[in-house]
């Protein structure tokens, strides 16, 4: 195959490893009188399954274009042009298509508000806003929505710099797939998997996001107040609230208690929650984001000192900003200062420059830079000083500037499509270049497949700054929520560390897992409600104390419910009447106009009620007790009083008069309202 | 004894008398008994040099007005006073003795219940206390029964002092029986018709101890654990120094308690009871009554405790002491290795040698926080485990290796080497730096054991997996390196690290080179120095080859990676890469291997640290290295480059700020003139020596030559620089070198005036300071033209004639001065005196004149 003669080959892998926190958005429906659709964002990233490609490496490499096609052992089967061999695996040629999140259990068209948590995880909103009948409101806050932009503007230049591909579809035939090797025979929903969204997806789907601050209430139909939170993970990452006046849910998801780049997580908000949703804990629990700073750094210098280059795949917003200024302090420690530093990316500009406008987003110290006033990130200092370049590609300006040994920050960190792409091909034979993974999202090894052999050193720093197990347990003590809920995978130890004990969640009481499309009830119950009374109907109230400090009064009145708010009105006065029929029968018993009963309290004291009886010329009386209260019965009239805390029942039959002598009894001790 | 301070102390007595509140500072009365100590060390009698003490003494015991610090210095006092024979008759006569030493007159006026005063009591009492009229007092005032009370005072340092007294006491009596029962003394002591009387004392005496004993050691409630633990410690002393009959005395008498005490397994109390069957089992005897066996007994009970951290704590404590026999040894091996066996899943100790109910208890006791402590103390021991005897052990040392090397992957995380019985340990032990470094020396001892050789590839992977791993702390890594550099010590054969094992050791040094914190790095350069010394190994095919070669492929890895590490920003890197430089280029410096490049580049860079580092490790670090290169190498006179740079380094150490550079230079300039001026060879006892030959001509023109080398490479120049500096151990060292140069260069038999070599002397200050030295030194002898210049303040550069120098500089007398401590003036016992009378002044001028503040500036 030829990547001149015919469209050139895309190959995916499915061998994609679920990650820790796969669980990636909760739909929570609020039940009882108000049905509410809100759809939680967790990390929506990790779910959208990107089936790997090496699409524009094939247009540079005739190596991958001429890679075997796959046919079956016993040669009944032959998808040689749908599936390349590439070092012993299995890769489809096709053009890269998208995992969607879970569909099968709710109708997208249902959904009234979606809370997006970061701009990592928004990844996959124009699937479901566009084209699904989608109608609601989506909440973020003002970074997520700039640096989300940025991500998926990045993701269609991606896509677009390269023709358009047949889909291969084929090897997704149920039949066919059972027989293919290894991850492809194991890939699920392949049918539901869809191509990258095009810019006009993602413009629609943006105009659908109403911004919102920390802090800020935001009321959903008058049936709960959403409220976002810091998280510390990312520029604008959040937290929400989720309450109504007598329940609080709290949604946390990808947070961080380090002091990185972004605003401090904002703990005591999260307190007294009836139920914490924690989800977006770290992927690599095991990797110190520190240790793996300082590895980062260490390898960087190592290559450079050694005379190679250093390939840093990743997004262009995030994690690079914190290694950007990591390497601000590292480079004139290491004695790097002429070594050039490379950013590539089409919307390089833009994330580099957002950074440093978000300004009350950020932590305290950068906040207090820009009164100052200094750029609040130090990689403003190193374009400055043309340390740190940035080009929106390959080629044009960089093309002319590019000096060895350098380190070039690119993406995609999953190896199958943009400029990384050509520095792999480029630096891949030299034993004296390094590719330095620091995204926690892809499996290394899984990224380098395609490119085997491979001389280039490759050292896996994945820097994911998200809560670990100790740290959530210390936070959870903290807030001491009432229920936590949280993926089934972090109340066991991972699977291949089956030992590890200290990778799990253990909490008193034991958190109430979920896993895929389970259903849960949520343990609480809504009892109370908040009802609003009018003033003047207030005035008319005459209230009573029944007890030292609590007072009560009867209300008559109407119950207005309008957008889930509840107010009490006066009843309205019996209008004039009128000639119609139908309309004096309803006056005729208008409930406002019977005089209200009086209403009772208190409690009847057993020998007080015995002593009045026997004034009262009753003297057999045999009392017997029960669970409730006591049975008084009265031998000589054969009639039976039941006294119990809710009630007082006098079973007499056929003696209305003594029946009457009784509740009057019984009223004396009684208070009346 | 300083006649003046005679003439200040009955004022300083006065002073003291009338009232104690206004002394200098809190540690006056202290210095003060320190230099009566002193006096009394001398032979001189105390009383007979200062009479006034006496009268101090009856004024204020009778008197008792001043406060407590004065009565406990008051108590010292007249311990020292008494604890002569002679003193103690003077103490007696003016009826002192029986007033300070009764408990009851300090009670009647309140004064006991200040634990300073009790402090003084018992020291007075137990210096007091060292001939029998001093026992005879101590038993007929009673004073036993008070000090059995403070052995469990409120007061800490009270009741240790207490307790160190009454062992005191026993001994006393000890030495005092034994005085007794010695034939010699015995016809004198029985004519004094006090041997029976001393007799009966010391017997009452020990018998009421011992009584005191044995009912205090078991605790009947928990409040009186702290006097059990106080009593056992007291034990522990007395067992180490009393001998026989009174240890089988005071043995026969708490054994029982002992015993109890066993079998009840108290915790707090199980160290100090080890402490005491371990004194008890060095010190008994074949021929003491008491059965070493019954002993042995005790001690197996302890170690049968079904407490593990106990039991741990117990086998710590037996290993750690080297004198237990061979069984109770491998016991507590077997206990100390338990952990590690339930742990690792390693089978250290036999299940059929344990108990079962440890085991299960131990099993539990891991799965706590606790576990943590209990690892550690066992792996803490596994230096002594290392050197028993093999089949002492439960298991080959291997076996042991294995176990650590186990555990160490525990820490990092790695489970799939342990058994399935103990899985809450590893949420305590993973990422346990605390856990990791106990181990690392664990495994740094293991590696003198010599049976375990056959686990080396193993250990150098883990070790290299830690140098790897970005978790690992700086402290972890540096111990990694350490036993690292152990194992290849120990090793005879390196071959069986893998290519793959080297390639990966190599990367890992490399990267921490790199490493972002500055502990890291500096690990990494020092392990590079350090493996360079490591001596050679042979290989299986009988070829010799460094380790450092061997393993990282020699200097041409390490030096670039070291002169790299010059340019650190952290001076202590800086250091440690020019100290390990010095390492890694001695055995090519050792056999006068050719300069190359590198070398000069290295020398180049080296001299700017030298001149413009701001920190002083790395500038004392530069000088060290040429002190190195010059010792090492074998013709430093052959090597151009040194001689070349030599003068330099000594020029610009001379005149650092740091005084340890400065000494550093000094003694590069020693080993110049060692060079210049070696030590004669010690003539023959017989050997007749010309006269004449002494000092002939030849000799005296290869004298000068050498004078005129040491003077040309600017070692005169140093010295005298170094001999006015202003830090004392630098012109301390600098006027030694001169004299030594003196007595080499300047024959007692030459004229004073000759000339020869002369030295130049810059416009500096020091120069300046030599020419005023000299000027003053030869105007008090009659004058001279160095004088009159010196005086003229001349700044300009000159020359002096570096033998008249020497001999005009009072050496001499500069050595005297330079000798003494800076603050000899300062400490001096006049001073001390003249202090507190100072205090005393403005207090009575205060009374005198109330109102008047006194303004005391300090500086």
């Amino acid at each position: 195959m030829s990547s001149n003669s015919s469209p050139p080959p895309s190959c995916w892998t499915v061998d994609w490893t679920p990650p820790l926190s796969s669980i990636s958005c909760l739909f929570l429906w609020c039940t009882g009188e108000i049905v509410l659709s809100i759809y939680l964002w967790g990390i929506l990233w990790s779910a959208l399954v990107i089936l790997l490609c090496f699409y524009s490496l094939c247009r540079i490499s005739p190596r991958l274009s001429k890679l075997p096609g796959w046919i079956s052992k016993d040669g009944t089967v032959n998808l040689e042009k749908e599936l390349k061999e590439c070092a012993g695996r299995v890769f489809v040629d096709s053009q890269p298509e998208f995992c969607l999140p879970e569909r099968e259990l709710l109708d997208l068209s249902t959904i009234d508000v979606i809370l997006i948590s970061n701009y990592h995880c928004m990844m996959a909103l124009p699937y479901i806003t566009e084209h699904t009948g989608f109608t609601g409101t989506v909440y973020a806050t003002e970074p997520t929505l700039q640096i989300g932009r940025l991500l998926m503007e990045e993701l269609v230049n991606f896509m677009e710099r390269v023709p358009k591909a047949q889909s291969a579809t084929c090897w997704k035939n149920k039949e066919i797939q059972r027989m293919l090797p290894g991850p492809l025979k194991d890939a699920v929903d392949v049918w539901t998997w869809k191509r990258c969204y095009s810019m006009q997806e993602v413009n629609s789907a943006l105009s659908k996001v109403q911004l919102v601050g920390y802090s800020q209430k935001v009321e959903l139909f008058g049936a709960v107040q959403v409220s976002p939170l810091s998280s510390g993970y990312s520029l604008g990452s959040s937290n929400w609230i989720i309450q109504s006046h007598h329940e609080k849910v709290s949604y946390v998801s990808g947070s961080s208690l380090l002091t990185t780049h972004p605003q401090p997580m904002d703990q005591s908000s999260l307190k007294n929650s009836d139920v914490l949703i924690l989800t977006g804990l770290t992927q690599m629990p095991t990797a110190n984001p520190d240790g793996m700073l300082g590895e980062f750094c260490s390898n960087l210098a190592m290559t450079i000192r050694a005379g190679g280059n250093v390939l840093v795949p990743c997004y262009s917003s995030g994690v690079i900003y914190d290694l950007l200024e990591c390497l601000y302090q590292f480079i004139d420690n290491a004695n790097l200062g002429t070594t050039p530093f490379y950013f590539i990316s089409p919307v390089a500009n833009s994330s580099l420059e957002f950074s440093q406008i978000f300004a009350e987003w950020l932590c305290h110290n950068k906040q207090t830079k820009v009164y100052l006033p200094e750029p609040p990130f130090p990689h403003a200092e190193l374009i400055q000083t043309n340390k740190l370049k940035h080009y929106p590609s390959i080629h044009g300006d960089f093309s002319s500037e590019f000096r060895q040994p350098c380190v070039v920050f690119t993406g995609h960190p999953s190896l199958r499509f943009g400029d990384v792409v050509h520095f792999m091909e480029l630096w891949g034979k030299s034993g004296l270049n390094t590719v330095i993974f620091t995204e926690p999202d892809f499996s290394y090894l899984d990224a380098l497949a395609p490119y085997q052999p491979l001389a280039m050193k490759c050292v896996y720093c994945p820097i994911d700054t998200r809560l670990n197990f100790h740290q959530v347990s210390k936070f959870l003590k903290e807030v001491q929520p009432l229920h936590v809920v949280c993926p089934e995978q972090y109340t066991q130890p991972p699977l291949t560390q089956s030992h590890r004990s200290d990778l799990m969640l253990e909490l008193q009481p034991p958190p109430m897992p979920y896993r895929r499309c389970a259903v849960l009830n949520l343990p609480f119950r809504r009892c109370y409600e908040r009802v609003y009374i009018l003033p003047e109907l207030a005035n008319s109230l005459v209230p009573s104390e029944v007890k030292p400090g609590i007072t009560v009064a009867t209300v008559s009145a109407v119950l207005h419910s309008k957008d889930n708010k509840h107010t009490l009105q006066s009843v309205p006065k019996p209008p004039p009447a009128a000639p119609s029929k139908k309309r004096k029968r309803v006056i005729e018993e208008p409930p406002a106009t019977l005089a209200p009963k009086p209403l009772l309290s208190g409690a009847v004291p057993l020998e007080a009620f015995l002593a009045t009886l026997q004034k009262h010329g009753i003297t057999e009386v045999k009392v017997e007790e029960t669970g409730e209260g006591h049975i008084l019965h009265l031998q000589a009239e054969d009639t039976l009083i039941q006294l119990e805390e809710d009630g007082t029942h006098i079973v007499c039959d056929n003696n209305e008069p003594l029946r009457t002598t009784l509740r009057d009894l019984v009223l004396r001790f009684l208070q009346k309202l | 004894m300083d006649s003046e301070c005679v003439s200040i102390l009955p004022r300083v007595c006065e002073v003291l008398a009338a009232s104690g509140s206004s002394l200098p500072d809190d540690t006056s009365l202290e210095k003060l008994l320190d230099w009566l100590t002193t006096i009394t060390q001398t032979g001189v009698s105390l009383l007979e040099a200062c009479p006034c003490l006496l009268d101090f003494l009856s004024n204020v015991a009778l008197n008792a007005a001043p406060g407590p610090g004065i009565l406990s210095f008051t108590l010292k006092l007249a311990g020292l006073i008494g604890a002569s024979e002679d003193g103690f008759k003077a103490l007696e006569e003016c009826s002192v003795l029986e007033l300070v030493f009764a408990p009851h007159h300090w009670q009647e006026s309140g004064l006991w219940e200040d634990p300073s005063l009790r402090i003084g009591w018992i020291q007075g009492l137990k210096a007091i206390l060292q001939h029998s009229k001093a026992l005879s007092f101590f038993v007929q005032a009673d004073l036993l029964e008070p000090l059995l009370q403070l052995q469990t005072d409120s007061s800490l340092f009270v009741a240790s002092a207490a307790n160190q007294t009454l062992a005191h006491v026993l001994l006393l009596c000890q030495s005092l029986s034994s005085v007794g029962r010695d034939g010699t003394n015995k016809r004198d002591v029985e004519h004094n018709g006090v041997g029976v009387e001393t007799n009966q004392n010391c017997s009452g005496v020990v018998s009421k101890v011992s009584e005191y004993l044995n009912e205090s050691l078991v605790p009947r409630e928990t409040s009186r654990l702290p006097r059990s633990q106080q009593i056992l410690k007291l034990l522990t002393q007395l067992l180490v120094q009393v001998r026989p009959p009174l240890r089988e005395t005071l043995l026969l008498t708490v054994l029982d308690s002992l015993e109890e005490l066993a079998t009840k397994s108290c915790s707090q109390l199980t160290l100090p009871l080890v402490d005491v069957l371990l004194a008890a089992n060095s010190s008994l005897g074949d021929t003491d009554r008491i059965p070493k066996q019954r002993i042995g007994q005790l001690l197996s009970l302890v170690l049968d405790t079904k407490k593990p951290a106990d039991v741990v704590q117990a086998a710590a404590a037996l290993m750690r002491s080297h004198q237990t026999d061979p069984d109770h040894s491998a016991h507590a091996a077997r206990v100390l290795l338990l952990p590690l066996d339930i742990v690792t899943g390693v089978s250290l100790v036999d299940k059929d040698s344990t108990d079962e109910e440890l085991r299960i208890l131990m099993t539990e006791q891991l799965q706590s926080k606790t576990c943590v402590s209990m690892i550690c103390m066992c792996l803490t021991n596994m230096p002594q485990i290392t050197v028993m005897a093999p089949d002492r052990l439960p298991c080959p040392q291997s076996l042991v290796v294995r176990a650590v090397l186990s555990l160490l992957r525990l820490c990092r995380g790695d489970c799939s080497s342990s058994s399935a019985g103990c899985v809450g340990v590893f949420r305590y032990v993973t990422g346990s730096s605390k856990v990791q470094k106990c181990a690392m020396e664990a495994l740094s001892a293991l590696s003198k054991s010599p049976e375990v050789k056959i686990g080396l590839a193993e250990v150098f992977k883990l070790l290299t997996e830690y140098l790897n791993c970005p978790l690992s702390e700086p402290s972890v890594l540096q111990k990694s390196y350490k036993v690292l550099i152990n194992w290849i010590d120990v090793c005879t054969d390196l071959s069986c690290i893998s290519d793959q094992l080297r390639e990966d050791l190599t990367q890992a040094v490399r990267k921490r080179a790199c490493d972002t914190r500055w502990e890291a790095r500096d690990s990494t350069v020092e392990f590079l120095g350090h493996l360079a010394e490591v001596r050679s190994c042979r290989k299986s095919g009988g070829e010799e080859r460094e380790p450092s070669n061997a393993l990282l492929g020699g200097r041409a890895f390490a030096v670039p990676l070291l002169k790299e590490a010059l340019q650190d920003p952290e001076s202590y890197v800086r250091a440690s890469s020019i100290a390990a430089l010095a390492q890694t280029l001695t055995p090519s410096w050792q056999q006068g291997a050719p300069v190359t490049q590198e070398q000069v580049e290295i020398v180049t860079r080296l001299q700017e640290i030298l001149s413009q580092d701001s920190e002083g490790f790395a500038r004392r670090a530069v000088v060290k290295y040429f002190i190195a290169w010059f010792s090492s190498c074998s013709s430093p006179t052959s090597c151009p480059l040194l001689v070349q740079h030599v003068p330099a380094v000594l020029s610009q150490g001379a005149a650092d700020l740091d005084w340890e550079v400065k000494l550093h230079t000094l003694q590069l300039a020693e080993l110049l003139l060692d060079q210049a001026f070696p030590d004669p060879a010690p003539p023959h006892p017989y050997a007749v020596t010309p006269e004449g030959l002494i000092h002939g001509e030849d000799e005296e023109s290869a004298l000068l030559g050498s004078l005129n080398g040491v003077v040309d490479r600017g070692v005169v120049s140093a010295l005298f620089c170094g001999l006015v500096d202003c830090d004392r151990p630098v012109a301390l060292k600098a006027c030694q070198l001169l004299l030594r140069l003196r007595a080499a260069v300047c024959p007692p038999t030459a004229s004073a005036a000759d000339t020869g070599v002369s030295c130049k002397l810059p416009g500096r200050s020091w120069a300046q300071e030599i020419r005023k030295i000299q000027g003053t030194n030869t105007d008090s002898e009659g004058g001279s033209a160095v004088g009159s210049e010196a005086r003229g303040e001349a700044v300009e550069e000159s020359s002096v004639g570096v033998r008249e120098a020497l001999r005009s500089l009072d050496l001499d007398g500069k050595l005297s001065i330079l000798t003494q401590s800076s603050d000899h003036v300062y400490n001096s016992p006049l001073s001390l005196l003249q202090d507190i009378l100072t205090a005393s002044t403005p207090h009575s001028h205060l009374t005198s004149e109330p109102g008047q503040e006194v303004i005391v500036d300090c500086y």
